[in-house]
């Protein structure tokens, strides 16, 4: 290489790196004067290193949601890889440092990078196709003219790496040299403010995501925490997030609120933040970056969250923000009744206890005692007051009767405090918790079972950060563990709503399929099941919002689920059924709904005859 | 001497002075009245039917619209001139505005929200709900008090009646409009629903059992012939079959009339929260199972169909 021409290029480098770490620095700086939100504990390094091998270098969740799509990246991310060195080798040469590219092992990894050449050329190609001419709906409006160009980059880089095998020396293979180094130095500068800077920032945030879905820690009341009301509050992974994403859109395609035509789109409640951090708007308040009306339109589902591939975290901003307007007494008027209710009657419905008391009385239930009884059973609001899932109540008991299993069930009980925690209301969250886990620890108890998948997500996890160390199981669990052995045949056609907070949240999908297989049940899947299901749209407090924007999202969900052709619906948690079935009342069809554990009640009963032993 | 503030609007007695009135008649003593406003001879004529000592006029052009500077200058003056004991007034929403700052002017203590005073040790003692009403607390004043009556808590119909009207004197009271720091707008109406369903005494409601839109005249039918209101659950109002403010839920009215009717509605549970106050639930259904049949004190399990008509006819022969 002649000397003017290293000159040149360590001028070029120089100018292109100074702009590359200038826009980083940008960046870099918001993420630092942000609170420190990330709190990795050792004993958590195992799991995100795993993580991080199956998410980011096998890229499990890019290819899961779109395998053909998924695959392509995987090629060019692969290849991309395979060329870091190769490049590194090749800069250090250009300007003048070392020359390792006349060596031996230089040509044998050069070879070695032909196959990886050929992927990335694959691969870009189908996804520069999609892209541009294909475009799915979850890109965007518009073609990205950036992506465009980034795309024919990439494509220019390897075919010059190819062509560098026949033109070795001469004009040719100078320039075919300086177009490879161009190409890269303009890739560098472009990377930053675009959604490539996701391959520098992806895999840090893919590691230092939450351990589990929806992680929103409790405020600190001492520390005068009132959750994010301002940019300014927004927190360190939550700007990190804003940076890292790629704008590929499968939390929009996921969202049940943006499916069903309202305001709410994750990946534009993202994409605002980078903009508004960008514009350095840090006074402005959240529910002007976002929309007030955008934060409570989220059924808090947790579909975007759980289906991103690059680790962003939706949900503690949404609940961040929800809890910023809470505080300030900004919550919805259907919610402010929910609180008031919760407040003087502890349960989401303000009924009082003696309904519940009528209840359990009914049931024959005994009142928990630790020395007599092994399971708590929570019957949690719906259990105590709604009459319809009542039924399921009193199945679980019939079951857990039928297979020797002793439990009992609390004199009083209050709110887990779900609603109020997914709204933002944390003070009351927390006032909830205490008095429950009091109430837990006072009583002695050690298992509980309960039936409603949002009070097994806030007692077994949400709990968990008082302290608090009992089993929480979903009935589910239970009753498919107590029933192993029993079969049940001839039950017909149904189809399952996974809930939210059981398939998604929990990883409960097999449980329920198991029990409806082993009693007789042929399940017809609907087209969103298992760890990735459409919301019924009560979660996040929209229980209680019944003027919804677009169309209702339990409307959405029972076409979804009669689609299946199964004549019985089966549904495994209060909300959902109370949700589709005022959809079924809405849609001037017929259609049958079984609780799950109502369902294997009936059946076990019709197995064994009244009187008859039952194991 | 207890002075009782009566409120007035537009010549309009507030039905609550009444029963503070009636308050303090039974705490004891001679009862002043004074009613303040711009013009308050209606108000002032109405309230010497009370059996009471005098009934003050209180009145300068500035005390109208009501204003918390007016009224309190106004009723510092009264206080001054008429040297009373304990002061009453009726806890409207005009007396929270202005109550604190009278207690601040006057140098009094004020108890709010009474619900009644009793006597111990010749000390007079206002008794108040705290906790949410699951306590009441027995409050001793230091000096003379300024106390609010909760509305409702004192009978109106326990009010003594005097046997000739009392006499009625204006009290002249200074009011400097230029010193009033509120200026008040034109008072604000919401919209006005078309059926208000709260007032019902009764109301027919119809759910999905009804099946058809033109099945709803048969609940319509039904509620003329027992001078009911018609209400719905969500799907009947969803469908538009009825209009949205005929809806009876946690997202519709909620309503606690004498009677309600539940025709074809099954009880879902946002349904239930809003009629769930109703003192007799009627239910009708074919669904034994409804979970309707869980709150009604009367349940019918049959075809609404067959038992409706049947009941009209038997309403009107």
């Amino acid at each position: 290489m002649h000397a003017t021409e290293t000159w040149i290029f360590r001028i070029l480098v120089l100018g292109f790196t100074a702009a590359f770490a200038a826009q980083v620095w940008t960046r870099a700086r918001l993420i630092l004067r942000a609170r420190n939100n990330v709190h990795v504990r050792d004993e958590e390094t195992g799991r995100r290193l795993l993580r991080f091998i199956v998410e980011v270098v096998f890229q499990s969740r890019t290819i899961a949601e779109r395998p053909a799509v998924g695959l392509a990246h995987l090629g060019v991310y692969w290849g991309f890889t395979a060329f870091a060195l190769y490049t590194g080798v090749e800069f250090l040469a250009g300007l003048g440092m070392a020359d390792f590219t006349g060596t031996r092992w230089f040509h044998l990894y050069a070879l070695a990078l032909v196959p990886f050449s050929v992927a990335v050329i694959l691969g870009i190609s189908g996804l520069l196709v999609r892209r541009a001419i294909v475009r799915p709906a979850a890109l965007g409006d518009h073609v990205s003219g950036e992506s465009v160009l980034i795309g024919f980059f990439i494509l220019t880089l390897m075919i010059t790496f190819l062509l560098a095998f026949t033109w070795e020396t001469g004009l040719a293979a100078r320039v075919n040299w300086w177009v490879h180094a161009m190409v890269i130095l303009g890739f560098l500068v472009l990377i930053p403010d675009s959604k490539h800077f996701h391959l520098v920032l992806s895999p840090l945030t893919v590691y230092l995501r939450s351990p589990g879905l929806a992680t929103v820690p409790n405020l600190d009341f001492e520390q005068e925490q009132v959750g994010l009301e301002t940019l300014a509050d927004v927190e360190r992974k939550q700007v990190l997030d804003a940076f890292t994403c790629v704008e590929c859109g499968r939390c929009q395609v996921n969202c049940p609120a943006h499916g069903t035509g309202k305001q709410l789109n994750p990946k534009t409640l993202i994409l605002q933040n980078e903009e508004a951090l960008l514009a350095r708007r840090l006074d402005a308040k959240l529910a002007d970056v976002f929309g007030a009306k955008v934060l409570w339109q989220c059924t808090t589902c947790g579909a975007c969250e759980a289906q991103c591939p690059v680790g962003i975290e939706h949900l503690p901003l949404i609940i961040g923000a929800r809890r910023g307007l809470a505080s300030n007494g900004e919550a919805p008027a259907a919610l402010a009744a929910v609180y008031n209710h919760l407040e003087r009657r502890g349960n989401i419905w303000g009924l009082g206890a003696d309904l519940r008391q009528k209840f359990v009385q009914s049931a024959g239930v005994e009142i928990f005692d630790a020395a007599r009884h092994e399971y708590l059973v929570w019957l949690g609001c719906a259990g105590a007051f709604e009459a319809d899932f009542q039924k399921s109540l009193r199945s679980l008991f019939d079951i857990l009767r039928a297979c020797g299993v002793t439990f009992g069930v609390l004199a009083k009980e209050r709110c887990t405090g779900d609603v109020a925690k997914r709204t933002g209301n944390e003070y009351q969250f927390q006032e909830l918790a205490r008095a429950n886990i009091e109430d837990f620890t006072a009583a002695g108890v050690k298992k509980i079972v309960t039936s409603c998948p949002h009070c097994l997500r806030t007692m077994g996890t949400d709990y968990r950060e008082f302290g608090f160390t009992a089993e929480v199981i979903h009935a589910a669990s239970l009753v498919g563990a107590l029933t192993r052995t029993m079969a049940v045949p001839g039950a017909g056609y149904v189809t399952f709503h996974d809930p939210c907070y059981l398939g998604r949240y929990a990883g409960v999908t097999e449980e329920p399929r198991e029990l409806l297989a082993r009693f007789g049940a042929e399940v017809h899947e609907p087209e969103r099941h298992g760890a990735n299901p459409f919301c019924c749209g009560a979660g996040g407090g929209l229980l209680f919002e019944e003027h919804e924007e677009g169309r209702r999202i339990s409307q959405e969900r029972f076409e979804q689920l009669q689609r299946t052709g199964a004549p019985t619906i089966v549904t495994a948690c209060p909300f959902c059924s109370i949700m589709l079935k005022g959809a079924l009342a809405s849609a001037n069809t017929q259609a049958a709904f079984v609780d799950l554990i109502s369902f294997v009640d009936g059946r076990m009963k019709s197995a064994a005859p009244a009187g008859a032993q039952r194991p | 001497m207890i002075l009782v503030i009566a409120e007035q609007q537009g010549g309009t007695l507030n039905k609550s002075s009444w029963e503070t009135i009636a308050a303090a008649q039974q705490a004891g003593g001679p009862v002043k009245v004074a009613v303040i406003g711009a013009d308050t001879a209606a108000a002032a004529a109405e309230l010497a039917a009370a059996d009471v000592a005098e009934v003050l006029r209180v009145e300068a052009p500035a005390l109208s619209p009501y204003t918390l500077d007016g009224f309190v200058s106004a009723i510092g003056q009264v206080v001054a001139a008429e040297q009373p004991g304990d002061v009453f007034l009726p806890h409207t929403y005009q007396t929270r505005d202005f109550a604190p700052a009278l207690a601040v002017h006057l140098g009094r203590a004020l108890v709010t929200d009474c619900v009644a005073t009793r006597q111990a040790e010749a000390r007079r003692l206002f008794v108040r709900p705290v906790f949410q009403g699951r306590l009441l607390a027995d409050v001793l004043v230091e000096g003379q008090a300024l106390a609010t009556f909760q509305i409702g808590a004192i009978r109106a119909d326990s009010l003594v009646r005097g046997a000739a009207p009392a006499p009625v004197r204006t009290v002249p009271v200074a009011v400097d409009a230029g010193a009033i720091r509120q200026k008040p707008e034109a008072p604000f109406r919401e919209a006005k629903q078309a059926v208000d369903l709260t007032q019902a005494e009764r109301i027919v409601a119809v759910g999905r059992g009804i099946k058809e839109m033109e099945k709803v005249a048969l609940a319509q039918q039904l509620a003329a012939a027992m001078g009911a209101e018609v209400g719905a659950s969500r799907p009947i109002c969803d469908a538009g079959w009825l209009p949205m403010d005929r809806q009876i839920g946690s997202s519709g009215q909620t309503v606690a009339p004498k009677l309600y009717l539940a025709l074809g509605i099954s009880g879902a549970i946002q349904h239930l929260v809003g009629m769930k106050g109703a003192r007799t639930i009627v239910a009708i259904n074919k669904d034994p199972e409804a979970p309707i049949f869980e709150v009604a004190d009367y349940g019918v399990v049959g075809d609404l169909f067959e038992i409706v008509p049947a009941v009209i006819k038997e309403l009107q022969g």
